[in-house]
């Protein structure tokens, strides 16, 4: 069991600070960019080197870590600091191999981010960093459920991250991942059409396995690869017999759909399987698709059982019940990398 | 080129190369310390400010001992470039 104690992003939408998911930020040219804050608790000799993965991460930790010392730092990318790595490829080919600078070098590497917490919080513990593509949060969330199995008196940080790339934007644009025409964010569900539309941003939690305090406990993860939706139906069948009590049911589905027709499937069978009875929100018209969207999620679903209630904006379906005290979230990222996170107040 | 505006040059080289945020050429005086000064630039800027030499003006400095001497401010860069650039 792990119990999420404090939580911050970094998104599209106004998420740190002044908190405001009722009202959502309109963003055109199928690219969601992250709203970065001024980053004032990092020093400008180091903020003017990191790439914005780093800069997102960090921007988004500190807070955390204002009040808090972590037994380990835990963060989950799949391609880490994207943009410096390409510049720094493109330097080795225009220079020939010589005159390479090593900014951009030390800052693109996935483990980069960590490092740099690490770095500005003096914390030398447990760092790692996990890259399993779209389920790199996830694999850090079962990371941190391991070591606190190990060691119940201890406290982890665990992030999400990944950036908008002009590389991985464009070659994820070739593969047929993004739409062909121009989409808005706030129609993204109506398109109809394959591709989604890209995001960004880094979502950060304090965790323990203790409840006093908590915001939230997370009681349940699963992960699978398929192309199958019956598969995933399997999967979510299994999960729910697995980790939810005998009557108990799910209040809200927090649904990756993200306006992919070609995805559609996997969302509506698990909608299927859940019943009228369970509210379906949906959160990618406000975080865009990128591999650690589902750290994004879990901020959200953080919000909504500290808010008591769901934002009209995310609604698919309204809720039935008068408290929402049970949220799974389902994603799945390229059609073939699902998860199911089960949180509860 | 006239030495004013090639020190206009370096100035702007420097800013780019080094990323430095909301620094404006007309920031950084001609006989301001690289390094230890305002700017803050490090060891890390030191490698960086020998490769904008070698990119820019085809200067190659192999020993340390003579990078300490040129990196001192922007006069000694644009002194050093005068006599030593190759393009």
């Amino acid at each position: 069991m792990l119990y999420i104690h404090d939580t911050t992003c970094i998104s599209p939408q106004q998420t740190l600070g002044d908190i405001d998911i009722k009202h959502l930020k309109s963003a055109d040219g199928n690219k969601m960019m992250a709203l970065e804050p001024s980053y004032q608790n990092i020093p400008t000799p180091v903020l003017r080197r990191m790439g914005k993965a780093v800069r997102m991460s960090v921007g988004a930790a500190m807070p955390l870590l204002q009040h808090f010392k972590p037994d380990g730092l835990i963060i989950g990318t799949a391609n880490g600091g994207m943009e410096d790595c390409i510049k720094f490829l493109n330097q080795i080919i225009v220079y020939e191999e010589g005159m390479l600078t090593p900014g951009n070098f030390v800052q693109s590497t996935p483990n980069a981010i960590a490092s740099q917490i690490s770095l500005l919080s003096a914390n030398t513990a447990y760092n790692i960093t996990h890259v399993h593509r779209g389920l790199a949060f996830e694999n850090a969330i079962l990371d941190a459920i391991m070591l606190l199995k190990e060691y119940p008196d201890r406290g982890f940080l665990v992030g999400g991250v990944d950036e908008i790339s002009s590389y991985n934007y464009n070659i994820d644009n070739l593969e047929g991942w993004y739409k062909k025409e121009t989409v808005n964010n706030t129609s993204l569900y109506l398109t109809g059409s394959p591709g989604t539309i890209a995001g960004e941003g880094a979502a950060m939690f304090l965790v323990k396995a203790t409840s006093a305090g908590a915001i939230a406990r997370l009681r349940g993860i699963a992960m699978l690869h398929t192309t199958d939706e019956n598969q995933v139906l399997a999967g979510l069948e299994a999960f729910s017999n697995k980790y939810l009590l005998p009557g108990e049911r799910i209040d809200l589905l927090l649904s990756g759909e993200n306006g992919d027709s070609r995805h559609l499937k996997f969302y509506e069978i698990c909608e299927g399987f859940l019943g009228s009875k369970t509210a379906v929100g949906r959160f990618k018209h406000m975080s865009g698709e990128y591999p650690t969207a589902s750290a994004f999620a879990v901020w959200l679903a953080c919000t909504i059982i500290q808010k008591k209630s769901a934002p009209a904006q995310i609604l698919k379906s309204p809720p039935t019940a008068s408290a929402i005290t049970n949220i799974l979230i389902y994603n799945n990222f390229k059609g073939n990398q699902h998860s199911f996170i089960l949180l509860s107040c | 080129m006239e030495t004013a505006v090639l020190k206009q040059q370096v100035k702007k080289q420097i800013i780019e190369f080094l990323n430095l945020i909301s620094v404006t050429p007309e920031d950084i005086r001609d006989d301001e310390p690289l390094f230890g000064g305002g700017l803050g630039l490090d060891s890390i800027d030191s490698i960086e400010l020998v490769v904008l030499l070698g990119r820019e003006y085809g200067i190659v400095i192999q020993d340390p001992k003579e990078g300490r001497k040129i990196l001192v401010d922007v006069n000694t860069m644009v002194s050093y470039i005068e006599k030593n650039r190759t393009k």
